[in-house]
Parts: C-alpha cells; sequence; structure tokens
C-alpha cells in the first residue's frame, strides 16, 4: 500500500491551504465547546493554537483529526472534508497527542514499524525513513530499548518521530511541551522547525505557553470556544501598542495622577502595586519618566509586547487566570505557614515597642 | 469514540495488510511476556497430571467404563484455550487505558479490522497454546494421527474465535484493566464448572443442563472429546460423558462466531 501522491494530493493540484475551517460548531450535551470558528492554514506554516484550558484547543484538534464529529460546520483537511473523507484525511496527518499513545510493551524501533505499516509506508523506505526520524530525534542509540523504559522526554520525541515516519503533510500536535522541562522543549522546537524546513510539512499546534506560540507564523487565539485574535505574533504584538512600562513607587497614588496630568496621551493602569502604562518609544520615554514622577521610583521595567499582554488585551485576563491555576493558588494560600507565625511576632512586638 | 464514515472507501488489500499488522501486536506482546507464555503451558500441565492422577485414584478403572485422564484431558485442553483466548482480549482495554487505542483510531485502517485484528490474536495465542498442549496426548495413552491433531486445531481455531470475539464484546465496554480482571474471573468462573471439563454434565440436574446447553465452553469440551478420543475409545464409551454430539457442537460454535463476531464488532465502533 504505498501512499498514492497522486490521490493525496487531491488529482495532482497543489493544495495551498491545507486546513480550511468554516464556522465549526461543536456541542457536547448542550456546552458549546466551539462557537462557530473560522480560519485557514496555508502550506508549510506553523500555525498555532493558544487559549487556556477548556477554551476548545483539543477539541478543534479533535475535529480536524477526524476523532470527532463537528456539530456544523465545514472542516476540510489537505482538500478532503473530515466528515465524508475521514479515511484520506487520516493518511495526510501526523497526530502527536497531548497523554502518550505509545506501546509500552514493545521497543522504540516496533513502535514505528507498527505505525508506518498502519499507514502503507512502503517496507524498503521503511529502514531509511526510520533512521531519518530517530536521528532527527536524537533517539537512534535508543531504538531498541523498550518504551516503558523511556523518560518523558524521550516518550514525547519517539511520538514526534512517529509522526513523522509517513511523511504527513500536516502534523498536529496538541501542547507538545507540557511537562517537559525547559531543555526538552527547545529541543522540540529543534524538531518541529527542522520537519518543516526538510518535507514543507504544515504544523498545527496548541499551546499555553505564550513564549512558545512566539516559534509560529500565525496564531489563532482562542477563548470559551471562539477565536478572538487570529494574525502574525508581530502583529498581534502591534494590538497592544508601543512599549510597555511598569514601575512602582513609594506613593502610587501620587504617581499616577502626576502621569495622568503631564502624560494625558497615554492611559495608566493600577495593577497590584505596580502602575502600567503603553508609550511609544520606550527608549525615550524613559528618562522623562523618571524626571517627571516626584515620590521616590522603587522599581522600573521596560519591555517589548508579548502575547502575554495581548491575551490580556483581548480578554481582559491573563492566559494563566484560568480556574485549575486559581484553585492551586487558593490553596496555597490557605497553608501557607508563614504567614500564621508572622501574626503573632509581630503583635508582641508593637506591644513592646 | 464515535465513528464517522463508511467502510467502502478501504481497499482490499489496506484491509488485510491493517488486520494482519494489529494480530501481528498481539502475538508480539504474547511473545514478551514470557511469563504469561510458560503459565499458559504450565498450569494446565500441572492440571492434567496431578488433578487428573488424584481423581484417577478415587474413581479406579473398574468402576468406570474409561480412564479419568481420558475424560480429563480433552476439557482441560478447551479449558485452558478458551481461558486464554478471553484473558487476552484484555489487551484492548490497556490499549484503551494506556492511550495506545487512540493511535490505532485515528490511523487509515477500518475500525471493524481493529476488532478482527485483536480476535485473530487472540485465537491464534490459544490455538498455539492448546497445539503444544496436544503433544502431550501420547504421553496419556491417547492415540492422535496428523489428521486429527489438524481437525482437532481447526476445531481450536473454530471454538476460541467465538471465545475471543466475546471478550471483545466485554472489553469494549470496560476503561479499566482492574475491572476488566475482576470481570473476566466471574463470566469465567461459572463458565467453566458448566463446561464440562471437571465433571460430566449429563447426569446433572435438569436446570443446570439448560444452562450448560446456552454455554459455548460445553460445545467446545464435548467437541474436543469427540476429535480426541475418537480413535482411543469407542463411540459409545464417549457418549457416557459427553452432553452433545460432534456435529450440535459444531455448528453450535459457527453459529455462535458469526453472531458474537457481529455485536464485537457493532459495540466496540459505538
Amino acid at each position: 500500500m504505498a501512499i498514492d501522491n497522486e490521490i493525496l494530493e487531491n488529482g495532482g493540484q497543489e493544495i495551498i491551504e491545507v486546513i480550511q475551517v468554516e464556522n465549526l460548531k461543536k456541542n457536547y450535551n448542550g456546552f458549546k465547546a466551539l462557537k462557530g470558528v473560522s480560519f485557514s492554514v496555508k502550506k508549510g506554516e506553523i500555525f498555532g493554537f493558544l487559549g487556556p484550558n477548556g477554551a476548545g484547543k483539543t477539541t478543534t484538534i479533535n475535529i480536524l483529526s477526524t476523532l470527532t464529529l463537528p456539530t456544523s460546520g465545514l472542516v476540510f483537511v489537505n482538500g478532503f472534508n473530515v466528515v465524508t473523507r475521514p479515511d484520506m484525511v487520516r493518511r495526510s496527518i501526523g497526530l502527536v497527542f497531548q497523554e502518550t499513545t505509545l506501546d509500552t510493551h514493545l521497543t522504540a524501533e516496533e513502535n514505528l514499524f507498527l505505525h508506518a505499516y498502519l499507514y502503507g509506508v512502503p517496507k524498503k523506505e521503511f529502514n531509511q525513513r526510520k533512521r531519518e526520524v530517530l536521528r532527527l530525534c536524537e533517539l537512534w542509540d535508543k531504538r531498541k530499548w523498550r518504551v516503558e523504559n523511556f523518560s518523558g522526554g524521550m516518550k514525547r520525541r519517539l511520538e514526534i518521530s512517529r509522526a513523522l515516519i509517513h511523511w504527513p503533510q500536516i502534523l498536529f500536535l496538541d501542547e507538545p511541551t507540557v511537562g517537559l522541562d525547559p531543555q526538552t522543549r527547545t529541543k522540540i522546537w529543534d524538531y518541529i522547525f527542522s520537519a518543516r524546513k526538510h518535507k514543507e510539512t504544515t504544523i498545527f499546534l496548541t499551546t499555553q505557553y505564550l513564549n512558545e506560540a512566539e516559534n509560529c507564523d500565525r496564531i489563532a487565539i482562542i477563548d470559551n470556544g471562539e477565536i478572538v485574535a487570529l494574525d502574525t505574533p508581530e502583529n498581534l504584538k502591534k494590538m497592544v501598542g508601543g512599549d510597555i512600562i511598569s514601575f512602582k513607587t513609594s506613593d502610587n497614588e501620587l504617581a499616577e495622577n502626576e502621569f495622568k496630568e503631564k502624560f494625558p496621551q497615554y492611559k495608566i493602569k493600577r495593577i497590584g502595586k505596580e502602575l502600567k502604562s503603553e508609550v511609544e518609544n520606550g527608549d525615550e520615554f524613559l528618562p522623562i519618566l523618571v524626571k517627571a514622577i516626584t515620590p521616590k521610583i522603587i522599581s522600573i521595567e521596560l519591555r517589548r509586547p508579548t502575547l502575554d499582554d495581548v491575551f490580556l488585551e483581548i480578554t481582559g485576563r491573563k492566559i494563566r487566570d484560568d480556574q485549575t491555576l486559581a484553585t492551586e493558588e487558593e490553596k496555597e494560600e490557605s497553608f501557607n505557614l508563614a504567614d500564621l507565625f508572622s501574626l503573632f511576632p509581630k503583635k508582641n512586638k508593637k506591644d513592646k515597642i | 469514540m464515535e465513528e464517522s464514515h463508511s467502510l467502502k472507501h478501504y481497499p482490499l488489500n489496506v484491509r488485510l495488510k491493517s488486520l494482519y499488522i494489529i494480530w501481528y501486536r498481539e502475538l508480539l506482546i504474547y511473545w514478551r511476556n514470557r511469563i504469561k507464555v510458560f503459565t499458559s503451558i504450565f498450569l494446565p500441565l500441572l492440571l492434567i497430571v496431578f488433578f487428573g492422577a488424584g481423581f484417577k485414584a478415587i474413581f479406579p478403572t473398574n468402576l468406570l467404563p474409561y480412564d479419568f485422564s481420558q475424560f480429563f484431558y480433552p476439557g482441560i485442553l478447551s479449558l485452558s484455550t478458551a481461558v486464554m483466548a478471553m484473558s487476552s482480549t484484555l489487551s484492548i482495554v490497556w490499549d484503551r487505558e494506556f492511550g495506545f487505542l487512540r493511535e490505532i483510531l485515528v490511523s487509515p485502517i477500518p475500525r471493524s479490522n481493529i476488532v478482527l485484528g485483536k480476535i485473530l490474536g487472540a485465537t491464534t495465542v490459544a490455538s498455539i497454546q492448546g497445539g503444544l498442549l496436544l503433544l502431550v496426548a501420547p504421553y496419556l495413552s491417547l492415540e492422535l494421527k496428523l489428521i486429527d491433531f489438524i481437525e482437532i486445531v481447526i476445531f481450536l481455531l473454530i471454538f476460541n474465535a467465538g471465545v475471543s470475539a466475546l471478550g471483545v464484546f466485554f472489553a469494549s465496554g470496560i476503561k479499566k484493566t482492574e475491572s476488566f480482571s475482576i470481570f473476566l474471573q466471574i463470566v469465567i468462573a461459572p463458565m467453566s464448572f458448566l463446561s464440562g471439563a471437571f465433571f460430566p454434565l449429563n447426569n446433572l440436574p435438569l436446570w443446570i443442563k439448560y444452562l450448560a446447553h446456552l454455554n459455548p465452553f460445553s460445545y467446545g469440551a464435548d467437541g474436543l472429546r469427540w476429535l480426541v478420543l475418537s480413535s482411543s475409545l469407542k463411540k459409545e464409551e464417549i457418549l457416557l460423558f459427553t452432553l452433545h454430539p460432534l456435529n450440535t457442537s459444531i455448528l453450535f460454535l459457527i453459529i455462535f462466531d458469526i453472531i458474537i463476531f457481529a455485536l464485537a464488532i457493532y459495540r466496540f465502533k459505538r
């Protein structure tokens, strides 16, 4: 079963937009996971889906990879409708799930063999491709190891090499670097880039790491089942405006009023104990600001906008503010021993004074 | 998991190759698990030798017109292969629990082939075990010609295909391997006791006999008795301890296979 390139290319026609999604909706027992999502991905692009947990990222990947049926809307992957030709869609894609889907009984090599066979990679080519993908992900030396002895990062690398062995047109990565250490994370991005470089693979990935999303060519920000922004990272950052200055002073209230008076062209926000403003030409503005403010400045920071600022700007909250993390923080607070201890000695001190 | 496509898109060679690879993986996993390979041979042998010897002492040959081990051996042969076939389908639950099932589900192969491949794998493993156990027949003074051997293996394939499909049918609804092992014990125990492997069923109270008539294991045990003992014992002697004639057994098992295959595929796709 050699993969028929003619069929894969959809009749020899070169497809420019390898993923087309129009007004995609998905309901789970009344819960609207996706509320009319539309986007398209060009060939060879690295397209990122950015959003907090439960925003609809995995649902979208599941629909694009034919694992879940859409409630309504049109979805084409590599020119094939996911509802009517899931068989052809499946042949055109490679998938790396959030959780591992390796057979841990078997060796790395055997996992690749099973996958290649399932996807109809010709036997003659298998050995060569095996070497190629294992070298790419730096697992060649460990090819005879049983997967149960692999670390989390090695498993993820093996999964990426497995997803590449049938030369998919599109590689889907669902949070490819979640739970991995920073070094491995950088490596995995290297593999993603080289996969695109060598095979012109289109890459569609979801992530909740903003710094990672900046590696993408284009990003769709998804929140509550809707795409709230879609553009290149640079353009998205331009939405925020200029550079961001945040500073702390000994008297924030006074500083805020002075700022409003002297620089009426810029908005200023108070976030926690910090004052934050978006300004043009931050480098030049910084010395002027320092002179203009009378209260003592404790700290001051100037930075270029990040996707975190974009997310904050669009949705009015930080990407990390989702519920799971909020409960974690609450837990931390309720078990904070330092606070408990500090209560009593402080009182005593005050009494003495 | 929703099944979203019609099956007509898959060409025959894709179907056969995907069937082969799923089957191959089952065998590979079985072979990797050396302890399982060993116990699958050792435990039935233990039963045949020691349990058989014990009962032979209780029922001396002058009381029974046949040797107890001749009665016991084909029963244990069928029972141990059936248990093997059914417990091999645990791999479906395992795959689901540890994620590998998703890898197969998104690959471009028909879903029905996942089920068929698993059934075929479990059947093969069980029949290999049966074939190996057949090698001890000469030591129990049973004559087996090559043609008998082939017939027995074919019968084992028919029998275990149905049992494996039954296992897949059960496994499709279960998410945890632990729950499936417990479930298997609950199912296998009554089916084994009413299979006729340990004692003849034809002298039992009527209601138990009715239950036995519904139990595929009893057809497996009786069918094997006819095939294994036909060269060593007379027909009247075999009739003493079997419930079903050979033809009925084969017919029942083939019909059972067809029904349970359809049910297993239907349930798994859902």
